[in-house]
């Protein structure tokens, strides 16, 4: 899968830490995962289709992660899971989808996304429907980090009106 | 002012609901999603919705609040990851006021609703 379509989910994840957070994190390399082991302990994941595009994207948080994105996003002080917790990792990812749905489209492949679903718990899988091997993000809030995990399947011929408009990797900060 | 937040993400809905209190407006009242916000609708002065929820979605809600016609000069901002320019038109077509695209600071909401507001 070439970058410029993960792209686009990078970038979206590198805006919204930075508007509802405050803070823009920083990334690492990307990697691919192919089995179906989640790296966080609250994730949330959205789904997304069209006839030209597939896949669905994730945002793995450790708990402490997942705690202090909740934090940072409502001027709290918490230090324990709730449902306000989990709900924020559900929003999180449901805006880093959108943002990647709106550059998918301004580039001709629109799709449908679905509403976030959130699961908590250590070790747990997190099975996308692109299938593997999913592409993984690490990113981090400082000391805290979190991964972004992207599946997507492109329909024959679909591709971006302009494969050339970004050739630079994106760099949150 | 009486204010409908219509989200079915209850921390969006009190991101939403601190901004406007910051603004001055503490009259608020909360949907978790179209069908529910309808049932909210007496005295209802300003909506801000989101548009992908479950139950109702924000579009076909904006849709029956605008066939009531008590409700069709209520000034209506949408709140929603929906970018692309076909959605911005659509929700434009029918009868939303003013869009936010998530994510969003609170300076862009309070500027978009003083916008909404004439003022």
């Amino acid at each position: 899968m070439d970058a410029i379509y993960i792209d686009p989910f990078v970038e979206a994840v590198c805006n919204t830490m930075k508007t509802m957070l405050g803070e823009a994190p920083s990334r690492k390399e990307l990697k691919t995962r192919n089995d179906n082991s989640a790296q966080g302990d609250v994730s949330g994941i959205v789904g997304f289709a069209s006839n030209n595009v597939f896949g669905s994207v994730a945002l793995s948080f450790p708990m402490e992660t997942a705690i202090k994105s909740y934090n940072m996003m409502v001027g709290d002080n918490i230090d324990t899971f709730s449902d306000d917790v989990r709900d924020t990792v559900g929003e999180l990812t449901n805006i880093v989808a959108g943002g990647a749905k709106k550059v998918y489209a301004d580039q001709g492949l629109s799709f449908d996304i679905s509403i976030p679903t959130i699961v908590v718990g250590k070790n747990h899988s997190l099975t996308h429907k692109g299938g593997t091997p999913v592409v993984t993000v690490p990113f981090s809030l400082g000391d805290y980090p979190f991964v972004l995990e992207i599946s997507v399947k492109l329909g024959n011929g679909a591709r971006f009106q302009n494969e050339k408009a970004k050739t630079q990797t994106v760099k949150c900060r | 002012m009486k204010i409908l937040v219509v989200d079915d993400s209850q921390i969006m809905r009190r991101i939403i609901s601190n901004n406007l209190k910051s603004a001055g407006h503490s009259d608020i009242i909360e949907a978790g999603n179209g069908a529910e916000a309808l049932e909210k609708m007496s005295g209802i002065e300003l909506i801000l919705t989101d548009w992908n929820m479950p139950v109702m979605d924000g579009l076909t809600f904006v849709k029956e609040v605008r066939k009531e016609q008590n409700y069709a000069k209520i000034p209506i901002i949408m709140v929603t990851t929906e970018g692309a320019k076909t959605e911005v038109m659509e929700a434009l077509k029918n009868g939303v006021n003013n869009y936010i695209v998530k994510p969003f600071t609170p300076e862009t909401l309070v500027e978009k609703l003083n916008a909404t507001l004439g003022k």
